[in-house]
């Protein structure tokens, strides 16, 4: 039963090599990411590499460049973001870090060197937790080690033209501040390492130290992938996160393979560095052509010395964390939904229309804003808010390309909550509410400027008022012709009604009344109705 | 020699005419040379280092200690000197296309000048300028200063700014003065004592030091140092070295003391354990892609990584023979096998080195802050003298010999154990002056103080060895 269970577990996953254990899958990350700082590590350049693409060595300072007689000055914009950063995933602050010299020859590397913090990193022994439901993956929790966070230079970028036989080189990315984070080899599976860089990705981003982006490189991961206790493979160039998934799921074949055959001594026998083209692993480096890096502590640039009071400064400045967040609004009294609370709390990369930042402002006024109105709500009563913010409002918003920030001015939450307030007291239904709502989006949107919204006029203009007074013969004629229409067209349904087989059967006769009157009509008093009609209890 | 074949021989470039009148509005005119390895913004000024990798360098920002100069308008800026290629050497011969006529001393023509500041001080000791600014590492301006016979001072390790002065080694590099005037040496010190926020090893505001009059103080404690006695030093200079000690004795209120620091004898291997690593580190960027000299591929047909063989002919070409000697050398200390037991053993000898002297003065060293440091006060040293070289400058002829000798020139160290009295006050960043040890000798001796202590120094220097006729 166990068995059968785990299997279809890991086919559903698509991971069906990982869950068997004779050949175990071992990986750990090396993330770099480029914080968003307004200078670079060492100078006073602009720290702008990917907005500058199209203006090589626009933003170089002659240190940038290396130039004779230059020196390095510690930008401590960087240190506070490294410290947010380290802190934020729980690492010990090393209060006298320092800068060493990483000595290696490229066309992109001005110095001969990059300075990084190889011998006394930042930050050392930090953690991320993974959880099942907020980061979907196999296991209830999933305890990822960090082993060090350093600060370091990026190095310029190469432009290779195969035609002119000639390299370009680009500086503006030379000296722009990267933090390389090292987990420990902690990952026994792909969604679990997935799962780790979205949450790192949410993380810096939350932070505001970087954009999080592999797209742009602003994020690049590398992976060490190994199999039992054979040697390491470092993967490189993974552009994004399915080449990242694609090229362990490669790697593990290929090592698997050559242990099944028995090769593992000939081929397995030392670590190996290989890049991902897209369809299979390819050699970079190997032992025999491994580079000394020469480390140097940098004789010039000292200690970071930091007193401990910032570093509590630091930790007291920070945002509450993201796991948290979603924690605390599936709770009382939001009660969300795992889905609905990651939707405010992980940031969405691509969306104009809105940010998970703007959304939570948003919900979490109005809901306040609500709740402070009407006392004693009941656990089902305080769901409308989110209901009607993310599938209503938000699915608007997508559909008429408006942005939240452009509709806010017209219509902010205390307003979206005098909405709310119209459908909670029964004055229009749920039908109505969305007439409305759409009514009032496309409004601002034709108008392009701030609109001033009477809600009470335009439910009288609209004709969505719920008409608690009725006439109730009129309302019987009517739901006497829906019967009628139904029953020529599928007279099985009618008596499968009656008989009283299905509820929901019923709710599509009272849908098709809600129609015909705009949603004016209390969808209960149409069930009162068409029971009376058809003679059911 | 005329002063125009001495301007010739002396100087890289020549910005101004060197004969120019005397005073300005009652201000006395100081002309001055700089050592071709400090950067100056100029269109025709090329900032060579001596070095084919540098040939045609123009560096497009001025050292903050040319900008300093360049405002003082009794200063006038003569002209970019010869220097050993990249400071690396203790001759005043390393470069391309050496010539041992282009090389001069003028007032010992049959010697080597010294290096590596070898243009500063020759342009002083014949006359051209009033002062020269030289860089000394591990005594690159105390060495040519002395066997010019001329002054030379390398103030405490961090009071000038190095922005805009081309790295050998920056743990140890260090700005110097060379005049015949000690005045001179002091006035342009003084100017030059500021912090700049552009170098990041520029000693901060609260821990300098100027003295609003001169020391007046009328005892002074001199400390002998008992490991200079080493058979290497010529009997030559140990016995003007006695000579000066027995007339110091005779003015009132010096008192001479053995002192000991035993780290002293570790301070060759220190240093040249530690100032080629930062060598090998700070040269690993003339790779000729950005600026400076570009060598053929020679391998370009080959379809191996082409990245590396460009680097390779660029830097072996234009490297001189010494300056790769020393890249060699530091890349091996480093090298993954050798950085524990060489280079991280080098940095914990310095320290102790640094501990020793701190033990021996009587005042404490600005950079141990507050802390207490175990020091019999009452019996600390002002001052340490020690002769600045081993031997009197050598006969060029002997020199280009020995260069073309095979066998001499397989053993550098040689030439590295002149360095022997200079190398311990780089290591510990105290200020130190060498002057000769007699009107116009060729003999100098240094005048070592604590680190901050440059003040003092320079006015012992002048009231006592100099106005007391000690060195003269």
């Amino acid at each position: 039963m166990v068995k059968f269970r785990n299997i279809r577990v890991s086919l559903k996953t698509g991971r069906f090599y990982s869950t068997r254990n004779e050949y175990k899958l071992i990986c750990g990350l090396e993330i770099h990411t480029q914080l968003n700082t307004d200078n670079k590590l060492f100078s006073l350049s602009t720290n702008a590499p990917f907005k500058s693409l199209n203006t090589p060595n626009k933003h170089v300072s002659h240190f940038d460049a290396s130039l004779p007689g230059t020196r390095p000055k510690l930008n401590y914009e960087c240190v506070l973001d490294a410290l947010k950063l380290a802190l934020s995933l729980n690492c010990n602050v090393n209060l006298n870090s320092h800068f060493d010299r990483k000595h290696y020859f490229y066309g992109d590397q001005p110095q001969g060197y990059q300075l990084t913090q190889h011998y006394s990193p930042i930050a050392t022994e930090g953690y991320m937790n993974l959880y099942t439901d907020i980061d979907t993956i196999d296991t209830p929790t999933k305890k990822i080690g960090i082993i060090q966070l350093q600060l370091e230079q990026d190095t310029g970028i190469s432009h290779y033209d195969n035609q002119e036989k000639t390299t370009m080189i680009d500086l503006n990315r030379s000296n722009v501040p990267l933090i390389e984070l090292v987990t420990k080899p902690d990952f026994t599976t792909i969604p679990q390492v997935i799962a780790f860089i979205k949450k790192y990705q949410n993380l810096v981003r939350n932070l505001d130290v970087s954009t999080g982006n592999l797209e742009t490189g602003a994020i690049r991961v590398d992976v060490n992938v190994s199999v039992d206790t054979y040697p390491r493979v470092e993967l490189k160039n993974l552009p994004n996160t399915s080449s990242i998934s694609n090229a362990i799921k490669y790697e593990y074949k290929r090592q698997v393979n050559i242990i099944k055959q028995g090769k593992a001594s000939e081929l397995l026998n030392c670590q190996e560095t290989r890049g991902w083209n897209g369809k299979e692993t390819v050699k970079l480096r190997s032992k025999e052509t491994t580079i000394d890096y020469r480390y140097m502590p940098d004789p010039e640039l000292g200690c970071v010395t930091l007193d401990p009071s910032i570093v509590q400064n630091v930790r007291n400045s920070l945002p509450r964390s993201s796991d948290d967040e979603i924690r605390s609004l599936m709770e009382e009294p939001y009660n969300l939904s795992v889905k609905n609370a990651k939707l405010l709390c992980v940031h969405n990369e691509k969306n104009e229309q809105y940010t998970s930042i703007e959304v939570k402002d948003f919900y979490l006024t109005s809901f306040d804003l609500f709740q402070k109105s009407n006392a004693k709500l009941s656990f089902k009563e305080k769901k409308i808010v989110a209901n009607w913010v993310i599938n209503e409002l938000l699915g608007n918003l997508n559909k008429l390309e408006l942005s939240l920030r452009e509709i806010k001015q017209s219509f902010p939450p205390e307003k979206f909550v005098e909405f709310i307030q119209l459908i909670h007291d029964g004055k229009i239904s749920n039908t109505g509410g969305k007439t409305l709502l759409f009514y009032i989006l496309n409004l601002i949107k034709e108008k392009s400027i701030s609109v001033e919204l009477n809600l009470p006029k335009l439910v009288n203009e609209l004709k969505i008022e719920v008409q608690s007074t009725i006439n109730d013969d009129e309302l019987l004629s009517q739901c006497k012709d829906i019967i009628d229409e139904v029953n020529e067209s599928d007279p099985k349904l009618i008596e499968a009604i009656k008989l009283g087989k299905r509820i929901n059967l019923l709710n599509y006769l009272v849908g098709i009344a809600m129609k015909k009157t705009r949603g004016r009509v209390k969808p209960t008093e149409y069930q009162r109705l068409f029971k009376f009609l058809l003679k059911i209890e | 020699m005329s002063k125009q074949q001495l301007i010739n021989k002396i100087f890289f470039s020549v910005k101004n005419n060197v004969e120019t009148p005397l005073k300005i509005t009652g201000q006395q005119l100081l002309t001055y040379s700089l050592k071709d390895n400090i950067c100056v913004k100029a269109e025709d000024d090329k900032t060579t280092c001596n070095s084919s990798m540098l040939w045609e360098y123009k560096s497009p920002f001025n050292s903050t200690i040319y900008d300093i100069l360049s405002k003082e308008s009794n200063l006038k800026f003569i002209g970019k000197t010869r220097l050993d290629e990249f400071a690396m050497g203790s001759m005043g011969i390393n470069g391309p296309n050496f010539n041992p006529k282009d090389v001069l001393n003028p007032l010992f023509p049959d010697r080597v000048p010294g290096g590596s500041s070898s243009g500063s001080a020759a342009s002083v000791s014949g006359g051209l300028v009033d002062f020269s600014l030289g860089t000394d590492t591990g005594g690159s301006v105390r060495l040519p200063a002395s066997w010019c016979g001329t002054m030379g001072f390398k103030p405490s390790y961090g009071k000038i700014s190095r922005y805009g002065v081309v790295d050998m080694a920056q743990s140890l590099d260090t700005v110097g003065v060379i005049s015949n005037d000690i005045d001179k040496i002091y006035h342009v010190f003084k100017l030059l004592d500021q912090y700049d926020p552009k170098d990041t090893t520029s000693l901060p505001e609260e821990l300098r030091f100027r003295p609003p009059q001169q020391d007046l103080k009328s005892e002074w404690k001199i400390g002998i140092p008992r490991e200079i006695c080493i058979d290497l030093c010529d009997p030559i200079i140990w016995n003007k070295f006695e000579e000066t000690l027995h007339k110091l004795l005779s003015v009132p209120g010096v008192t001479l003391h053995p002192v000991s620091i035993p780290s002293l004898k570790l301070s060759l291997p220190i240093y040249y354990t530690l100032c080629p690593s930062e060598v090998a580190s700070n040269l690993a960027r003339y790779d000729g892609v950005r600026y400076g000299s570009r060598e053929k591929n020679e391998f370009e047909d080959q379809d191996n990584d082409t990245d590396i063989t460009l680097f390779a002919s660029t830097r072996s070409k234009h490297f001189g023979k010494e300056v790769k000697r020393r890249i060699m050398l530091g890349n091996h200390t480093l090298s993954s096998g050798s950085y524990q037991n060489n280079y991280l053993k080098a940095q914990r000898l310095r320290m102790r080195l640094i501990d020793e002297f701190n033990s021996i003065f009587q005042v404490r060293n600005v950079l141990m802050g507050k802390t207490e440091i175990k020091t019999n006060s009452d019996e600390g040293i002002d001052f340490m003298l020690v002769p600045t070289s081993l031997t009197p400058p050598p006969k060029m002829d002997d020199v280009v010999k020995s260069q073309t000798n095979k066998q001499q020139e397989e053993n550098p160290v040689t030439n590295y154990m002149n360095d022997f009295f200079t190398v311990p006050m780089s290591l510990a960043g105290l200020p130190t002056i060498s002057i000769p040890m007699s009107l116009k000798s060729n003999l100098g001796v240094q005048i070592v103080g604590q680190y901050g202590d440059d003040y003092k120094v320079l006015n012992f220097a002048k009231n006592v060895m100099i106005n007391s006729n000690v060195s003269t």
